[in-house]
């Protein structure tokens, strides 16, 4: 087990450079004249030659690039061109926030998706259709427009949250819990989808198993044999779609943190990537694509801990 | 995604793939529909040219939101163009758009999931490590990346994107070939000498192809979705009209003309949800197809499928009589289908004591009764397909009674419709299951529950597929003990560890701390049958125990079964298609054929003078073969019906 | 010349989100406001982020709260865009007007308790010059700026600069404290003079900052309030939802498709008009486009678009059609050069076929879908109706960058309307950011340095001509100046600021 996690991580950490690379080189070879775009159209030719020079961005890409990896290695990802802010800093102090709304609409929908999934698969008939076109209705309908939608409806008309803005767990857990309750249900929705009929499809699958009639034949109940064993056998193909669906949500969260004007990972990805900020986008790149590794190798080991013939072998 | 069965030729699976899922999906309403909607929208991007009133890219500021009417039958847009014909141009080249990105995401996915999943080697590692890079890729970067660098075009986009995709093909078909690389036609195929390229084109690509298309379906839905997304976020192509740009402008004046939206949202939402549709409707009816191929692929030693099997007995039995039963049958008004036949049951008298079991001992009071049983199963066209009809037995105390027959004979069903454990969509239709009194035919489920284990407990054929893989064997016989009997976990792991203990295995501990996988196939028969007398039964249901078992092991299981039975003095029903287990153990014997039971009796008056022509052809098939378990001429014919 | 354009270039598209809020709300009746100044609390919502704290290197426009709630600047500026005294008290040129004159108040202190003096003013404007900010070339023409005494700082130029006081209202004339200069966090943590202080703890960088009353400020008139919260809504539909919430009390905002929704939730409108939209005719040399060289060609341009109908179509009817790039209360400004181009397609025809053009001309443009896909459809088609081919490039991210590398012949973008100097300085003047082409012309540059150097009466003389110069010459093509609107609650009032996106921070006060 141990040396499967070391041979993943290595896996990940060419992963994350390989990947750091790729987008060092897009961000310059697109980036066109930059120092023009942090100063916007009011400045003159000689200001934007000055602050070219200035951010060193005449030198060649791989001086640039060796610069920026000697000094990524160490956690410096340097200082944001449009904020003035650390970019570690600027990240770090928006990744829980991030973090929070992810995990919580992974968590909702996995719990959702169960209940319909197992739903749809043990009854099949109408409410497998029923499940069915809710999941695609949840995926057709774009995320800002549910999101909009739940804004409307229970932050303005009915008051019952604050329409944006974000309030930290250090300074009022309830505050909190209201703030993120919109967004993590806005992202929530969308992702379902996938999850449901995962679900549905393994439970299916499962329920064709000769062991859920032998455990049922020992006294269980049908409601504790799908809710232990057969989810439990389910787990691990719903498991790998909520991996997934986890590093999708991180997408998601772009748009829902516009709409809700959240101070997350995905706001400040947006300005930035709009901006060419990418001292800022690089920094993000590179914390995502750690996520997403340590997202997938947690995915693994609870895969190993779901099936115990990967744990063994 | 079923795995195919890879003992189905190819021939087979490709028909199966391509005629008959095509019919049925125009036999399924929603896929019929998902069909033609989709067929329209194709036929409305074809031609429209030809549909169009006007340009789709002529402004004009006199028609600036025009409101539906002669000159602009759907209204005109912010810009005054003729939403119309937008719409029908929008359509065009979002569907070509998306076409471009699953192309291009099926070719490489599909062509480098193939060459890695069957040869396997250095691309295995370097393509399956890719897929992971471009699935953590940061899509949104990518795409704005490549837009600034390469300009604003749609189909750029789409290519990107169909990359970004290719993934998902990669890993479907990359998991379906490496499953089926080894298996034994693609072998066969490779010792005749066909050539690699032959292999993947006409083995392995027809196993791949039905999933393929599903997935094929899905994407499109997301390159849709992703399409309009791009023109939201504003990196959309201006030069081409398309249902996200549409979407873009109606957002604008969605408060003084909300109707704009209605067209590109539709669209969009509607093709989404086609295409999902049909993707689940082809993914229902591939199970539909596959599923009980599946069943006999996990059976394939046993050879027993009984839904499958089940579902084809009609018509078994009406290619086996001869024309005079035919004609004795239709006189019988017991037929509960048209045209089915029936048969007398031969009966053989009990002796004038009742009998005795093999110890000595006299049969104790009657657990069981079951009278004139009939089971069916629901058809999606709304009949019912009846598999096992008419059936009475008996069950006492200390007795042991053997069901008989071959593979689809109904045993099995009625061994579990005594249970209340019927595959989906089965029902005992008819007749009454009396168990100490109570009526199982009508009990409740929570009554049921609350018998099964307590009552009537059941050892299944199939040691392996019958422990939950997922969970260590002790806590499969302890979970149990705790809900019926209501122990505490240290009392249920004591009694569990004692249960281990008496059907033989010889270091209990390791085992009650084992995984299903770690065991051999004669311990986990063992640890069934411990499970089964955990919580002392007073019936047993004993579904072919040993045969999937090692002929050594066979005698060693049976004789525990032998001595448990005594030792708890519990009723048996054992099913099995070996007369010479019914020899060793049964008390009684019931002969079933095409869901009836032909002739029973006492085991011993059966054997000396068996009066059925089945009965006998059974004999008949022990004596040239040693077992009963050559295939008659019936279960060839039934085979071939399958087919 | 502010950011304020390059904001509305960046979220316009967004912008468009806010509707559908509008439309899910129809008849929906105000959100009662919760976010009021019961505790002396101002909430600002602001459509920009401060790029950053640095006064040398400081943007203003949009930005302009910030830096006005820790800083000072050298000279104010009133409500009619009359300058007023700041850190100085007086102000003084030479004859020539290359030598001006700051006498400082001396009761000012910076928040790290040292004294704002001279040196610390001398050394402020130099490091402005020297910065690299966006605006860099307010003081380019500036040789140095020295202390002459504690209160006294005399700044000498190479040439006279009409805009200079201007310029030293807005962010050339902040001043930051020199302890802060070598600072690591100079970006994010400011050290000034100011009304407020930034309370680092409580700010969320890039969304929320707050600011808390400086004590020991030497104007407390300017203190409305104990604590001000900036919040950054990036999206449209996040500000819209925060005014509908009651979640700020005055707001800028980024169309005029949500003002109707925003006055139905109790918040009035306070209109400006800070932009002209239309085409930039920059090609008058025919560099890349011989065609453009002609005036006909480019009056022909002007006769083509139908303002009125675009005003209505693109800004719902907010705005005032025009032929100016000057500005309503500039000197310049010349109401009957209004109608000089009404919409005459017949006309624009004659015109091309009288340059030569009969059979049409094809120009190059650049398009972009945050300017709003619509009105470059509409620009192809108008111009279409008189003969002339409009082909667009998209140059994503660089589409200013190609503006003024220069790429292309025409280019649509709304730009603001500046002072006269800041205007001539940015689009007109042959060294004008927004002059890639660097046209001269006599008779331009000529009343140029009038304007320059002339008097007060001369200056404004000129300008007028220069004006009717650009118009009758079609230098630009343009169609109105659309309306900027600020919004504030019912407990709140502001009082716009001429040439500027967002009123002067101590204008906006609570409501009486």
């Amino acid at each position: 087990m141990l040396r499967f996690i070391l041979r993943r991580l290595a896996s990940g950490v060419v992963l994350i450079v390989v990947i750091s690379t790729i987008a060092f080189a897009l961000l310059y070879v697109g980036g066109g004249d930059i120092a023009r775009r942090i100063l916007g159209q009011t400045a003159t030719a000689e200001t934007v030659a000055q602050k070219t020079q200035q951010l060193g961005l005449n030198r060649p890409l791989y001086e640039q690039f060796v610069d920026w990896v000697s000094h990524a290695v160490v956690g410096d990802f340097g200082t944001s061109w449009f904020t003035g802010q650390e970019v570690i800093q600027a990240i770090s102090s928006r990744v829980a926030v991030t973090l929070s709304l992810v995990i919580g609409a992974t968590l909702i929908s996995a719990i959702v998706a169960v209940l319909l999934g197992v739903w749809a698969a043990r009854q099949r008939g109408w409410p497998d259709r029923l499940v069915q076109i809710i999941s695609v209705l949840g995926f057709a309908i774009p995320g800002f427009l549910i999101a909009l939608g739940l804004v409307i409806v229970f932050a303005i008309n009915l008051g019952w949250f604050k329409p944006t803005g974000f309030v930290q767990f250090a300074t009022s857990p309830s505050g909190w819990l209201s703030s993120i309750t919109l967004p993590v249900i806005a992202l929530a929705i969308g992702g379902i989808a996938g999850v449901a009929q995962q679900i549905r499809g393994s439970v299916i699958d499962a329920l064709r198993q000769d062991y859920v009639r032998t455990l049922r034949s020992r006294g269980l109940s049908a409601n504790r044999v799908i809710y232990k064993h057969v989810l439990r056998n389910a787990g691990g193909p719903a498991l790998a779609v909520l991996a997934v669906q986890f590093v999708g949500l991180l997408g998601g969260a772009v748009i829902v943190e516009q709409v809700f004007a959240i101070p997350g990972l995905g706001q400040v990805a947006v300005t930035a990537t709009n901006q060419g900020d990418i001292p800022l986008v690089m920094g993000l790149v590179v914390v995502t694509a750690v996520i997403v590794v340590v997202v997938n190798l947690v995915i693994d080991i609870l895969q190993g801990f779901l099936n115990p013939k990967v744990r063994l072998s | 995604m079923p795995l195919p069965d890879p003992q189905l030729t190819p021939a087979l699976e490709e028909r199966a793939a391509r005629v008959s899922l095509f019919r049925k999906l125009l036999k399924n309403p929603v896929g019929l529909i998902a069909l033609i909607f989709l067929g329209l929208l194709v036929l409305s991007a074809i031609f429209a040219p030809l549909l169009a009133p006007a340009d789709p890219n002529t402004a004009s500021l006199q028609d600036v939101l025009a409101s539906p009417g002669a000159a602009h039958p759907l209204g005109a847009d912010s810009a005054g163009r003729d939403v119309l014909s937008r719409l029908l141009f929008a359509t065009r080249f979002s569907l070509a758009g998306a076409l471009l990105a699953l192309v291009v995401a099926a070719v490489i996915g599909v062509i480098a999931g193939l060459i890695a999943g069957y040869f396997g080697k250095w691309f295995d590692s370097v393509s399956s490590w890719l897929a992971g890079l471009l699935m953590a890729l940061p899509g949104i970067v990518v795409l704005l990346a490549a837009r600034a660098v390469l300009g604003p075009s749609m189909w750029l986009s789409m290519a990107i994107f169909g990359v970004l995709l290719s993934p998902a093909f990669f890993r479907l078909v990359y998991a379906s070939v490496s499953a089926v690389r080894n298996e034994l036609y693609v072998d066969a195929a490779r010792v005749a000498g066909l050539s690699d390229a032959r292999i993947i084109s006409r083995h392995i690509l027809t196993v791949v192809r039905a999933p393929v298309i599903i997935q094929a379906a899905m994407i499109a839905g997301i390159a849709i979705a992703i399409q309009a997304g791009l023109d939201f976020l504003g990196l959309g192509d201006m030069s081409v009209p398309s249902w996200g740009s549409m979407l873009n402008d109606a957002f604008a004046k969605i408060y003084t003309n909300p109707d704009l939206m209605i067209w590109p949202a539709s669209a969009i939402a509607l093709t989404c949800i086609a295409l999902t549709l049909l993707a689940n409707v082809m993914r229902d009816e591939l199970e539909r197809t596959a599923g009980p191929v599946k069943r006999r692929k996990n059976r394939n030693r046993a050879a027993e499928a009984p839904v499958v099997k089940a579902a084809h007995l009609s018509t078994v039995g009406m290619a086996t009589i001869s024309e005079e039963e035919r004609r004795l049958a239709l006189e019988q008004p017991a037929a509960s289908e048209p045209g089915e036949i029936v048969h007398p049951v031969v009966v053989h008298p009990d002796p004038e004591d009742g009998g005795r079991s093999s110890t000595g001992n006299p049969f104790g009071e009657e657990l069981l009764s079951v009278r004139n049983l009939a089971v069916g199963y629901d058809q999606p066209d709304g009949s019912i397909k009846v598999v096992v009809n008419d059936v009475s037995l008996r069950v006492r105390r200390g007795e042991v009674h053997g069901l008989i027959g071959e593979s689809g004979s109904g045993k099995t069903q009625t061994a579990w419709s005594v249970l209340r454990l019927l595959p989906d969509g089965g029902r005992v239709i008819d007749g009454s299951i009396s168990f100490e009194g109570k009526d199982l035919a009508h009990a409740t489920e929570k009554e049921m529950t609350k018998l099964r284990g307590a009552k009537i407990a059941y050892i299944p054929q199939e040691p392996m597929s019958n422990l939950d893989a997922s969970f260590t064997i002790g806590s499969q016989l302890v979970e149990p003990m705790r809900v019926v009997l209501g122990l505490s976990k240290a009392e249920a792991t004591k009694r569990a560890l004692g249960l281990l203990e008496r059907v033989g295995i010889p270091n209990p501990q390791r085992t009650f701390d084992a995984y299903p996988h770690e065991v051999s196939g004669g311990m986990a028969q063992r640890v069934l049958i411990a499970g089964a007398i955990s919580c002392d039964p007073d019936l047993l249901i004993a579904d072919e125990p040993t045969t999937a078992l090692d002929v050594t092991v066979q005698a060693e299981v049976l004789s525990l079964l032998r001595e448990l039975q005594a030792e708890l003095n519990m009723g048996v029903i054992l099913v099995t298609h070996n007369f010479g287990v019914v020899a060793d153990l049964c008390d009684r014997v019931s002969v079933m054929r095409a869901g009836r039971i032909v002739e029973t009796g006492p085991v011993r008056s059966i054997f000396a003078a068996p009066e059925h022509e089945y009965t006998k052809a059974l004999f008949a098939a022990i004596l040239e073969e040693g077992e009963a378990r050559g295939e008659l001429v019936v279960a060839q014919t039934e085979k071939e019906g399958l087919r | 010349m502010h950011p304020k354009e390059t904001t509305m270039f960046r979220w316009k598209r967004l912008a468009a989100v806010a509707a559908v809020v509008a439309l899910g709300l129809t008849g929906c009746s105000a959100a009662s406001g919760d976010g009021g100044n019961s505790a002396g609390t101002l909430t600002i919502g602001q459509i920009l982020q401060p790029s950053t704290f640095a006064a040398a290197q400081s943007n203003w426009a949009n930005e302009s709260p910030y830096m006005q709630a820790v800083y000072d600047t050298l000279l104010t500026a009133d409500t009619k865009g009359e300058l007023q005294p700041g850190l100085a008290t007086k102000w003084e040129y030479n004859d020539d007007k290359t030598q001006l004159t700051l006498t400082l108040r001396d009761d000012v202190k910076f928040t790290d308790g040292t004294a704002l003096d001279a040196e610390a003013v001398a050394k402020n404007l130099v490091r402005f010059r020297d910065g690299a900010g966006p605006n860099a070339s307010y003081l380019v023409d500036m040789t140095d700026a020295v202390a002459t005494d504690a209160k006294t700082v005399t700044i000498t130029m190479k040439a006279s600069n009409p805009a200079l006081l201007t310029y030293l209202s807005q962010n050339a004339g902040l001043v930051e404290a020199p302890s802060a200069f070598d600072s690591a966090d100079i970006q994010t943590v400011p050290v000034g003079s100011g009304p407020y202080t930034l309370d680092t703890a409580a700010t969320v960088v890039g969304t929320s900052y707050v600011f808390d009353k400086n004590p020991d400020y030497w104007n407390p008139e300017n203190q409305h309030y104990d604590k001000i919260v900036m919040n950054v809504y990036a999206d449209p539909t996040a500000l819209l939802n925060a005014i509908k919430g009651g979640q700020v009390n005055a707001a800028n905002t980024l169309n005029n498709n949500d003002v109707a929704q925003m006055e139905a939730s109790g918040f009035t409108a306070n209109p400006l008009e800070l932009n002209w939209a239309g085409l930039t005719l920059m090609d008058r040399n025919g560099t890349v486009d011989p065609a453009l060289a002609n005036v006909k060609v480019r009056q022909a341009i002007n006769y083509a678009f139908d303002k009125d109908a675009m005003l209505k179509t693109v800004e719902s009817g907010f705005g005032t059609v025009t032929t100016q790039v000057f500005p309503e209360r500039s000197a310049a400004y010349d109401k009957s050069l209004d109608s000089e181009y009404d919409y005459n397609p017949a006309k624009a025809k004659e015109l091309l076929a009288e340059a030569g053009y009969a059979n049409g001309v094809t120009i190059q443009m650049p398009s972009s879908p945050l300017l709003g896909t619509a009105t470059f459809t509409l620009i192809q088609q108008q111009l279409a109706d008189v003969g002339i081919t409009v082909e667009y490039t998209e140059p994503g991210n660089n589409f200013i960058s190609d503006i003024l590398t220069p790429k292309y012949p025409v280019v649509y973008i709304p730009l603001q309307q500046g002072g006269d100097w800041e205007l001539i300085q940015f689009l007109i003047s042959p060294t004008a950011t927004f002059n890639p082409y660097h046209t001269s012309d006599d008779t331009v540059n000529g009343y140029i340095a009038t304007v320059q150097n002339g008097t007060e009466e001369e200056a404004a003389k000129a300008a007028k001509d220069l004006n009717k110069y650009l118009v009758d010459n079609a230098w630009f093509a343009p169609w109105y100046r659309p309306q900027s609107t600020y919004v504030t609650d019912a407990n709140t009032t502001a009082v716009v600021q001429p040439g500027n996106a967002v009123p002067y921070l101590w204008n906006i006060k609570p409501k009486a």
